[in-house]
């Protein structure tokens, strides 16, 4: 009874109830559509990450903290050892999709034919297994990596750079690489910079004496120097396959992609070592499984090694999620707070109305949480009603706004996005910000229906 | 309060005295004092006396002289400044809130001047409504609110509105209403003031024979005493005193 009471007196205040429930229907809509963004970009930049660097990495103890100072006594002694341990566990089979080596390098770059040089931060990749590991899209979000441009052979003398790093070279018209232009000749007009000449110089001659000749393919060349794990200098000549934008500026302008094999020889001088071993998984889900599962098998094999997940190597995805949950959190508050007023309003006009009723209802005999329940369970389904709707335009509008193609470029990313609300694929989350509705709308009514329960009788009856 | 007191100045208003008579009410030295725009109004000086079981009994009275004050207080939705009062011989002067309410459940109808029904419901759910203090089947409960209708004449349009009907059948539901939990008292205020001289007389017909058939206690405050028949018991007052 207490129910068709309560859906009667909606029906019978219609205007009033359509309006409060519209109100809490763009709330809740507002908390879908931010929602669904937040949640796009909690998947998005994790695909991003996964597709990059893979779910797990191992690396020797030690590196993470005191690596960046010293690589050379924190490189994983045989990365093939390892990778053989771990393809060999039978448990670990099914949820390892790719398992590869990388090495992270930094030097002199130079490109004789321009005379610019510049330091690099570098990656020496199995392009066959990153492209691979590019390929996940594991939540199925429509996402894929963009290729690295490396040609499969680890041996291959290709290199892939930042679009930085092409304009500072001087390369970006021989690439033929769009909305990017070499830069203008900064030199012009003054004198040449003594030590720039003398580095070009200085690469050219070693080039020579190291037997490096010219490829003749008609792609820009490059010549990395970098000094070994005994500290000697040693060089390599390359050529630039290709100039692809990084999420970072001050990597895009540093940034060289080179095959593991080239990378391998220009810092380890042949030797098994590599920086890092990245490890992609079938599930995101089975990550921390999979890291215990692997951290145990190295322990046991002796090998001074830990396994990392993504998040504990690069903080990024933490603190983007992080800062967005922040938005998303403050936002809400206000809606929330926005219908918590105007079902406060509306529940307080409602008893203002309905005071003859609830001295009737009293003086028949029914308790004081009687006549709360009443009121609470309108407000209730009020709140039902506005979450219908929020869920109903949610639903309508993020397909809408999905449709459209809308892009956008996360903090993680080089590329733009096109604009994913998700708010249907993430069911937990649409239906939890529904019963959020449901249970602010109850909430708002408990104090409204707190002072219509203590009305006096007498003066109720008297009203109206 | 004594149970066999008899009540002063009631002999000559047709209460009859021969004991022992059951009372359904007795009060004594009821005072009701409250504030009005910070001046004090006392609104009933000290009534004492006694309702007799099974009989309609009037509370008449000019306006303003405390009639719906003390009527409210036998109802026990108000509560007198002091003084004593006792129902079926249960002293309820200071019953909680609660206490009060659960009484009024189990013992008192009630009907209004502007017969108060609840206007999203249906004839018969309004008589239901009372029912849902009681431990009662759905079922059980929509045949008692449906007897009650047919009682009082209704029984063609339960599924009416209040919104729907006359104001005289509007009280007449109100009366089943206040029958439907067969409560020991029922105490109407001005019944028959928003009705035409037909239907008020009607209505005062109606509760009598409601009275007798279910043989239940029934006060009615009115101010139209040619509404009260002949040899019924009155109680009068004036100015907050029994007249």
């Amino acid at each position: 009874m207490i129910w068709k009471i309560a859906f009667r007196n909606l029906v019978k205040n219609g205007r009033r109830s359509v309006t409060t429930a519209l109100a809490i229907g763009v709330g809740g809509l507002a908390a879908l559509l931010l929602g669904g963004f937040v949640t796009s970009i909690w998947y998005g930049v994790q695909t991003s990450m996964i597709q990059d660097q893979g779910n797990l990495q191992i690396y020797r103890n030690g590196y993470l903290e005191f690596g960046a100072a010293n690589p050379e006594d924190y490189t994983i002694p045989d990365w093939s050892a390892a990778i053989a341990l771990i393809k060999a566990d039978e448990a670990l089979a099914r949820d390892i999709t790719v398992i590869t080596p990388r090495i992270d390098l930094a030097g002199i770059a130079g490109n004789a034919a321009t005379g610019n040089s510049k330091t690099f931060i570098g990656q020496g990749v199995v392009a066959a297994d990153l492209d691979r590991m590019r390929q996940w899209d594991g939540w199925g979000i429509g996402q894929p990596g963009t290729p690295t441009g490396l040609p499969a052979d680890p041996a291959a003398d290709k290199v892939v750079v930042g679009l930085g790093m092409a304009r500072m070279l001087g390369v970006c018209e021989a690439l033929a690489v769009p909305d990017c232009k070499d830069a203008p000749d900064a030199g012009a007009g003054r004198e040449a910079d003594p030590a720039a000449a003398e580095y070009t110089d200085l690469v050219a001659g070693d080039a020579e004496l190291a037997g490096l000749t010219e490829q003749g393919t008609g792609l820009p060349q490059l010549n990395l120097m970098a000094a070994t794990t005994e500290g000697v200098p040693n060089i390599i000549r390359v050529e630039i396959a290709a100039a692809r934008a990084q999420a970072v500026r001050a990597l895009d302008n540093a940034f060289v992609m080179l095959p593991f094999d080239q990378a391998r020889a220009l810092v380890f001088d042949g030797s098994p070592e590599a920086t890092a071993i990245m490890i992609q998984l079938t599930s995101p889900d089975r990550a921390e499984a999979v890291k215990t599962r692997i951290q145990g098998l190295l322990t046991d094999a002796g090998m001074d090694l830990s396994a990392y997940h993504f998040t504990e190597v690069d903080p990024t995805f933490t603190r983007i999620f992080g800062m967005f949950a922040f938005i998303f959190a403050v936002v809400s508050a206000v809606l929330a707070l926005v219908i918590v007023f105007t079902i406060f309003n509306t529940v307080s006009m409602t008893v203002v109305e309905r005071v003859k009723e609830i001295g009737t209802i009293r003086a028949m005999g029914f308790r004081r949480g009687f006549v709360g329940r009443l009121f609470l369970a309108e407000s209730a389904l009020t709140g039902l009603f506005g979450a219908a709707l929020a869920l109903a335009m949610g639903i309508g509008l993020s397909r809408m706004i999905n449709a459209a193609g809308v892009q956008w470029t996360p903090p993680s990313n080089a590329t733009p996005l096109t604009v994913q609300l998700m708010v249907l694929e993430n069911p937990v989350f649409a239906l939890s910000v529904a019963l959020f509705l449901i249970v602010i709308a109850v909430a708002a009514a408990i104090w409204p229906t707190f002072r219509a329960s203590r009305l006096n009788i007498v003066e109720s009856l008297q009203r109206g | 309060m004594n149970q066999h007191t008899e009540p002063a100045n009631f002999e000559d208003r047709n209460i009859p005295l021969d004991a022992p008579h059951p009372l359904a009410a007795q009060f004594e030295a009821i005072t009701k004092e409250y504030t009005l725009d910070k001046v004090k109004v006392r609104a009933l000086g000290g009534i004492s006396g006694a309702i007799v079981q099974g009989a309609t009994t009037f509370i008449t009275g000019p306006s303003g002289s405390g009639k719906s004050t003390f009527l409210n207080i036998l109802g026990l939705v108000d509560r007198p400044t002091s003084g004593a009062l006792s129902l079926f011989g249960e002293d309820v002067t200071r019953l909680s809130d609660a206490a009060a309410a659960d009484f009024r459940s189990r013992n008192i109808g009630f009907i209004f001047q502007s017969f108060n029904l609840i206007p999203v419901l249906s004839l018969r759910e309004n008589v239901e409504f009372p029912l849902l203090r009681h431990r009662m089947s759905a079922r059980a409960r929509r045949d008692r609110a449906a007897a009650y209708l047919e009682a009082v004449g209704l029984g063609g349009m339960m599924d009416r509105r209040p919104g729907e009907i006359s104001g005289g059948q509007r009280q007449r539901v109100a009366v089943a209403r206040a029958l439907a939990t067969e409560p020991r008292l029922i105490v109407a205020d001005e019944p028959t003031a928003n009705l035409d001289s037909r239907t008020s007389r009607e209505i005062v017909a109606l509760l009598a024979r409601m009275q007798a058939e279910f043989d239940t206690t029934v006060v009615i405050c009115t101010h139209e005493t040619q509404l009260i028949p002949p040899q019924s018991p009155v109680i009068e007052i004036i100015d907050g005193r029994l007249a």
